[in-house]
């Protein structure tokens, strides 16, 4: 057991995002939505987010990019292979070698800076509820205490929540 | 999307889960029969052919391009709608998008899964195929890549690796949703799929922005790999083939035969799956639409061509084209002409474009339109070379007929088994078109802090 979160579950949207934005302002570390869809006005509750995926991204194009011309180009050089006084190492059918692995490597550094941004795959269990899939939305916020549980508790309660339950995450 | 709006999220969980769920013997009867025919069509004449050499097929001195390559852009070109149109309508936030996507880009997937099968068969010595691949070797040698052929391996594993990843990125939530659902294997199989999502808002918000990239990275990967299909055939010096138009009239035919597709999935999910609430009028109206905008293009370049070809009064150009226009092959250039460019100005009518059956015989003769310009496009153009001593006819042999049919079960059944595993209509997209779930008494909570 590495600590208590007190989890609210909503029927609507709007009352899960009210209950979270109190959360905040109560000084709770930042709460977690769980949703069925992705919910709109959660950056203006909770903060704006930032992701580094854009970043994964551009760094994947480039050194795509790099390797692929290195690799048609590359192995010309070490394949000698003269054609009609063309050169060796021809632009533009080896910028198209290039372009595809700029594309290649984008993509799988974009997966790679999103699974590292938004922690998945998951390695250990966390605090889930099945019906946040289907058409529930949960708050979730850890509490140090039993008097900080009560606080949440009754934020939650007074946000509108069906259910509050206490759940403890497993390491 | 008029009528999701009286749905409530948990229609659209329960019915999706349904279709993976619950199983009739009309289903297993379909993939048995697909199946069979795959085995019959396809593996069979194959294996045939391994064995008694690729003279099985009948491709010879000049024609030694054939149904094989017809059948390779065909596939490659059905699969272009799929993620291609998937990633500008979510760019430019199409609602209509959402209840589609998923099952476009599964066609997406598997089209280019046969297009590499048959380039396979189109090999002959199959076994040799991973020296395409540039990999050290004792031989010190390495594959060309000024060669049109290196860029299309290069562009096909991209598109394929892109595809698989964009299916599988958008398709995280609702393995979630329908790992909740399910036990035994099944549990296991969406628990490692679904990678421990839980719809977080960090979660959402990641998936947005990768979803995103992916989209713009995949727009133009999708142009580069039909342009350099093209490419196989406009950078040879054959009369027909050696034509700058190739690459966008290979890039309008591809979308345009993969819209054509998405209607006949479409139709066919709508029928037998059980999507009728949520494939709606809308949707055939659009894609209608989308057909009749793209039939336009392609005949606007079909004209091109021909007059580029004339134009030119090079006389091995005309020679093909007279050649196309009236000589052995002339009924299948205006069969061709007739269903993709003539039959699809009946989309100017919304009755029809809003009529399901309609649509699907308007999306099934596009797509026979479709492949006959492909086979032309190898057929004719290898059947009138620049000397006569060089012209020679093909008819495909019983054994390209039967692999040609036969890449047709093999799709369907990939596409059958796809069903049964992925959500095949996207249930978190699909819930964002409808009516958020109100709260159901007044409470103290005012507005978002």
């Amino acid at each position: 057991m590495t600590g208590t979160t007190a989890v609210g579950l909503f029927h609507d949207p709007h009352s899960a995002l009210t209950a979270a934005g109190r959360l905040k302002d109560a000084g709770f570390a930042t709460p977690e939505l769980m949703s069925p869809v992705p919910l709109h006005g959660v950056e203006e509750v909770l903060g704006e987010k930032k992701s580094v995926i854009k970043h994964f991204t551009f760094f994947g194009g480039l050194i795509g990019g790099i390797s692929g011309f290195v690799l048609a180009a590359g192995t010309a050089v070490l394949y000698l292979h003269p054609t009609g006084g063309r050169p060796i190492i021809p632009f533009p059918p080896f910028l198209i070698i290039t372009y595809e692995m700029t594309i290649l490597f984008g993509i799988l550094f974009t997966v790679l800076g999103f699974f590292i941004s938004a922690r998945l795959p998951a390695v250990r269990n966390r605090v889930y509820l099945p019906e946040t899939a289907v058409d529930k939305f949960a708050v979730t916020v850890a509490c140090g205490n039993d008097e900080q549980f009560k606080r949440a508790e009754a934020i939650l309660r007074g946000a509108g929540a069906e259910q509050i339950r206490e759940m403890a995450e497993e390491s | 999307m008029a009528e999701s709006n009286d749905l409530k999220y948990t229609d659209i969980h329960r019915d999706v889960v349904r279709s993976i769920l619950e199983t009739g013997p009309t289903y297993y009867a379909t993939l048995a029969t697909t199946v069979s025919l795959t085995l019959v069509c396809f593996f069979f004449p194959w294996f045939y052919q391994l064995y008694y050499g690729i003279g099985a097929a009948g491709m010879n001195q000049p024609n030694v391009w054939g149904t094989y390559l017809a059948s390779f852009i065909f596939w490659i070109g059905l699969s272009h709608s799929g993620t291609l149109l998937s990633c500008v309508l979510h760019l430019t936030n199409s609602a209509w998008r959402k209840a589609m996507y998923r099952s476009a880009e599964a066609m997406t997937l598997f089209s280019l899964m046969v297009a590499a099968t048959m380039v396979m068969v189109h090999l002959g010595r199959p076994w040799f195929v991973h020296w395409s691949v540039p990999y050290p070797n004792q031989m010190e040698m390495w594959p060309n890549f000024r060669s049109p052929l290196l860029f299309d391996v290069m562009a096909i594993t991209t598109y394929l690796t892109g595809s698989t990843i964009f299916i599988y990125m958008g398709s995280i939530p609702d393995f979630a949703a329908v790992r909740d659902r399910t036990s035994g294997w099944r549990n296991h199989m969406y628990t490692l799929l679904s990678l421990g999502w839980r719809g977080t808002d960090r979660e959402w918000h990641r998936l947005h922005w990768a979803y995103t990239f992916l989209a713009v990275l995949i727009i133009p990967l999708a142009v580069s790999v039909h342009s350099i299909v093209s490419w196989d055939f406009a950078l040879s010096i054959m009369p027909a083939l050696h034509q700058t138009i190739f690459a966008p009239y290979f890039v309008v035919g591809a979308i345009y035969s993969g819209t054509a597709g998405i209607v006949t999935v479409m139709f066919v999910l709508r029928k037998y799956m059980d999507f009728g609430q949520y494939i709606t009028r809308v949707h055939f109206d659009n894609l209608g639409k989308l057909l009749l905008v793209l039939s336009l293009i392609w005949t606007y370049i079909n004209v091109v061509e021909l007059f580029t070809g004339w134009f030119s009064g090079a006389s091995g150009e005309i020679e093909a084209l007279r050649y196309r226009l009236f000589g052995y092959y002339a009924p299948l250039y205006w069969e061709m002409i007739a269903f993709c460019a003539v039959a699809p100005l009946l989309c100017i009518f919304r009755r029809f474009r809003t009529s399901f059956v309609s649509m699907l015989i308007l999306s099934i003769l596009i797509n026979i339109g479709m492949y006959t310009e492909r086979f032309l496009i190898v057929g004719t153009s290898m059947s009138r070379k620049y000397l006569p001593e060089s012209w020679g006819m093909y008819v495909p042999s019983l054994v390209e007929l039967s692999i040609m049919a036969g890449s047709l079960a093999l799709f369907v059944t990939l596409f059958l088994i796809f069903v049964k595993i992925f959500p095949s209509v996207s249930m978190y997209e699909v819930k964002e078109t409808m009516n958020t779930p109100k709260a159901k008494t007044a409470t103290s909570a005012g507005g978002p802090a």
